[in-house]
């Protein structure tokens, strides 16, 4: 769980829980939405789930929501029990996202400290109605409440459960006091003991070893030998607990170190047992007191034969040591979490950079080893050598994919937010949309995943409002199929595509031409100079928008620029393809990692340069007569009938003694999108995996360059930039 | 209304004496074994707590043993369930696993300290505790 998620367990699992199934609800309820209802299977399920949230708020005590809840509840009860034909199917859908953004919003509430104080009243009486309706009673609210009878019936009868959560404080933080008494003090116990009263004031919860200081005169020599330490968890800082402890003379060193929740309970754990005279209470089994929800059965089987363990472990211990022990309480958290969470780890994301930093690392220097200056003599025989360090490279191109499998998240979660969206935009549009969804098991980066939801949202939204004409407008046109929209993912040469089609209107040409025109955006270049791709470009900036009308959704001209600048914050780009009348399809391309690319390297006189080996397409030499040059110095290749701009790099970046001659040095066709340049370069060094690193911050943007990284004989390389080199 | 107390710490116990007062008579131990002691106490006497706030972390008997110990008691002497004592923990120890395992041993309702008095009021009220 986050960071910035409260502290506090039980709410912690109360949220947790109610957001699983509230995301669940909606799951289902948008994979029913065309069959017309709900099967048998999803109203047991959504009756399930709504019953769960009812008993974990009645036990959170948010009355609101468990009366909400409990009302969608009787609603599904009533079409378990009596299967009522022709529901109105839609409308109920309507109610559900309701109740689930009723208690969404109040989770996000609790969650940031505040009351539930979300009236879910009108909510309530609608779906009374609407119970009265399918029960075929005019008079709802009557109806409803024979439901409301009906329901217990059906339910195992439960103990009613209340966890009254603590007032709301400042954020408690847990210490580790060490004290150290010098070594003539008399009774040291008593004197420790008085710093624990004094810390009593302040402290939520207090432990300390050895624990009998009271009881037992004999601590004092252990709390002279091997110091008193105090476990202390409270709001007040630190130096604050300093002077209550640090009163006393013969104190000679008082050590507090904050530590986390964890090291905390750490200590409860690590300190001594249970008394003695509890011990035959402990040794019997725990039975099973209480009347349980059915799917938590085996979970709480599971928690009672832990504690069993670790009572008998206690008892053990006691025996061992024979002494008289502590009274604490257990603070175990692993009994908390299922079963299958067990097997999984959150880290922290800095963490995990960092690994991902650290790798990169190895591979510079791995590349550093391999390709040593030292290794270049003559003669040298590096059998074992080459043996070994093909058995390295293997290992480290391993540790590449695992770290970058470990970053990747599939798609699965963003693209079923998206569902959501359709459906809401689409219902208060009043269009008939329906969302295909496919690939979304496809993988990315989790810092793509966080980039793209946004702009993913936004394109949607730009489909369902602009994009898809409304039913009579399709009517009208003589379209007979729904509106659709299929949003789509795949991995495509090293990138992932993510693509929101539909088969609406499509983009106008002539109109964003006109807008473009009347915002001065055309330059002296006329019209049908710009190819589509090019005119579609221009609803990517700032402030356009051929849409007259503004909707809540959409049309505002800003969303398009967001897009695309999100996009491009990850390393994609945007690509549009429309055909007015059809429909258009947005693409996002995205690499699927940033850091370590596929380099192809070349020189020019003596510099070296890499660029992205899959948007290279060919090398080839050419001799001088296939140069056009334009009257204002540009030049162009002819290739087989194809023309490409030429960027001769020792000119670009005014490098002397570079190859001047055509046929001295080789020609390299880059690709970016659909467009093509040629780059001169002297002559080609090798293709290698390369990591990037950003240019550093004391050199200013240079033309053409994205970044720089280091090559296997230690010298810089400088990556091309090949998008910014193809719209120069 | 008979409630029993069993609190360790002094600064909470008083401050629960106070809170309760005003809705029985209130007696109030200071450890585990001495709220079992109490219980026993009033049970003989045919004049059993209503209410039982048990600390968790508590000398001698800590509040699961002790409650688990109420409740074996009253299981012991066939006491029906309706009629057995409402347990509640007052408690600093707020992980879910604390509070499922005192639900799994028979309290009724678990609260976290500092003590939230209007929603502590208002479970006694959903008891049938209070009025």
């Amino acid at each position: 769980m986050g960071d910035d998620m409260i502290t506090e367990g039980m709410l912690d699992m109360f949220i947790f829980e109610t957001e699983q199934g509230l995301e669940n609800l909606e799951n289902i309820c948008l994979d029913s939405k065309d069959n017309g209802e709900f099967d048998d299977d999803h109203v047991n399920e959504i009756f399930r789930i709504m019953h769960t949230i009812k008993g974990a708020s009645a036990v959170m005590m948010y009355q609101n929501i468990t009366t909400l809840s409990h009302k969608l509840e009787d609603v599904f009860y009533y079409i378990r029990e009596n299967q009522p034909e022709n529901i109105p199917h839609a409308e109920l859908l309507d109610y559900i996202f309701e109740v689930s953004d009723f208690i969404s919003g109040e989770l996000e509430k609790i969650k940031n400290g505040m009351e539930s104080d979300g009236n879910a009243d009108d909510l309530i009486e609608q779906l009374d109605a609407y119970l009265g309706k399918i029960q075929g009673n005019p008079a709802g609210a009557h109806a409803g409440d024979k439901g409301t009878q009906a329901a217990p019936v059906s339910v195992p009868a439960e103990k009613p459960h209340f966890y009254i959560a603590p007032v709301a404080s400042e954020r408690s933080m847990f210490y580790l006091i060490d004290i150290t008494y010098s070594k003539n003090t008399d009774m040291a116990n008593i004197k420790a003991y008085i710093a624990v009263n004094a810390l009593k004031g302040i402290a939520e919860d207090i432990l300390f070893t050895p624990a009998d200081i009271i009881s037992n005169p004999e601590s004092a020599n252990v709390v002279l030998e091997f110091g008193f330490k105090i476990a202390l968890q409270t709001t007040a800082a630190a130096d604050e607990i300093m002077e209550l402890v640090n009163s006393s003379a013969s104190i000679e060193q008082v050590e507090i170190n904050e530590c986390t929740s964890e090291e905390f309970i750490d200590f409860c754990t690590d300190a001594e047992a249970p008394i003695s005279s509890a011990g035959e209470i402990l040794m019997e089994p725990i039975e099973q007191p209480t009347v349980l929800i059915d799917e938590q059965k085996p979970e709480t089987i599971v928690l009672t034969e832990e504690e069993k363990d670790t009572f008998a472990q206690k008892a053990k211990s006691e025996k061992d040591t024979g002494r008289k022990k502590a009274p604490k309480s257990p603070g175990k958290r692993t009994a908390v979490k299922k079963g299958e969470t067990q097997s999984f780890i959150s880290v922290n994301i800095k963490k995990m950079d960092l690994l991902m930093d650290l790798i990169g690392e190895l591979v510079i220097a791995q590349a550093v080893v391999l390709q040593n200056p030292d290794l270049q003599v003559p003669g040298l025989d590096l059998t074992n050598f080459q043996k070994s360090a093909s058995q390295l490279s293997k290992i480290t191109s391993e540790l590449q994919d695992a770290i970058m499998a470990m970053r990747m998240m599939p798609l699965k979660n963003t693209f079923q937010k998206m569902n959501r969206i359709v459906y809401d935009t689409s219902k208060k549009l009043g269009k008939d949309i329906e969302l295909e969804v496919v690939g979304e098991d496809t993988e990315v980066d989790k810092n793509i995943i966080e980039h793209i939801s946004d702009p993913l949202m936004h394109l949607i939204r730009n489909s369902v409002d602009h994009g898809i004409e409304s039913n009579e407008k399709r009517m009208e046109l003589g379209k007979t199929e729904k509106g659709k929209i299929i949003l789509e993912a795949k991995n495509e040469s090293g990138q992932v595509w993510i693509s929101v089609s539909d088969n609406g209107k499509g983009l106008k040409r002539e109109e964003i031409l006109a807008k473009a025109k009347s915002n001065g955006l055309l330059g002296n270049r006329s019209e049908k100079d710009f190819t589509d791709k090019e005119v579609y470009n221009f609803i990517t900036l700032p402030g356009f928008s051929t849409k007259k009308q503004v909707t809540e959704y959409s049309g505002r001209g800003v969303g398009m620029d967001v897009v695309v600048k999100n996009i491009q914050e990850v390393g994609g780009i945007l690509d549009i393809e429309s055909e007015e009348g059809k429909g258009s399809i947005m693409t996002m391309k995205i690499p699927l990692t940033l850091a370590i690319i596929d380099g192809m390297i070349f020189s020019v006189s003596g510099t070296n340069f890499v660029a992205a080996t899959n948007s290279v397409t060919e090398f080839i030499r050419i001799d001088e007569q296939q140069v056009i040059v334009e009257p204002d110095g540009e030049e162009y290749v002819m290739i087989r009938e194809n023309c490409y701009p030429l960027i001769r790099l020792n000119r670009f970046y005014h490098l002397e003694h570079g190859k001047d001659k055509m046929e001295d040095g080789i020609v390299i066709i880059l690709s970016h999108e659909d467009r093509k340049i040629a780059i001169f370069v002297d002559e080609l060094i090798g293709e290698q995996e390369i990591v990037v690193k950003p240019m550093p911050n004391y050199i200013k943007k240079v033309r053409g360059i994205s970044g720089c990284t280091q090559l296997g004989d230690g010298s810089i390389s400088l990556i091309l930039d090949i998008a910014g080199l193809v719209t120069e | 209304m008979r409630i029993l107390i069993a609190e360790d710490d002094f600064a909470s116990r008083k401050f629960m004496l106070k809170f309760l007062s005003k809705y029985g008579e209130c007696d109030v131990t200071v450890d585990g074994m001495e709220a079992v002691d109490a219980f026993l106490m009033a049970m003989d006497a045919d004049m059993p707590y209503d209410l039982v706030c048990l600390d968790i972390m508590m000398p001698t008997l800590d509040g699961y043993q002790a409650l688990k110990a109420i409740r074996d008691i009253e299981k012991d002497r066939g006491i029906p369930e309706e009629e057995c004592s409402k347990i509640i923990m007052t408690t600093a120890l707020n992980e879910g696993a604390n509070v499922n395992k005192a639900f799994d041993l028979g309290c009724v309702a678990y609260a976290g300290k500092p003590i939230d008095q209007v929603k502590f009021e208002s479970v006694l009220r959903k008891l049938d505790l209070i009025s």
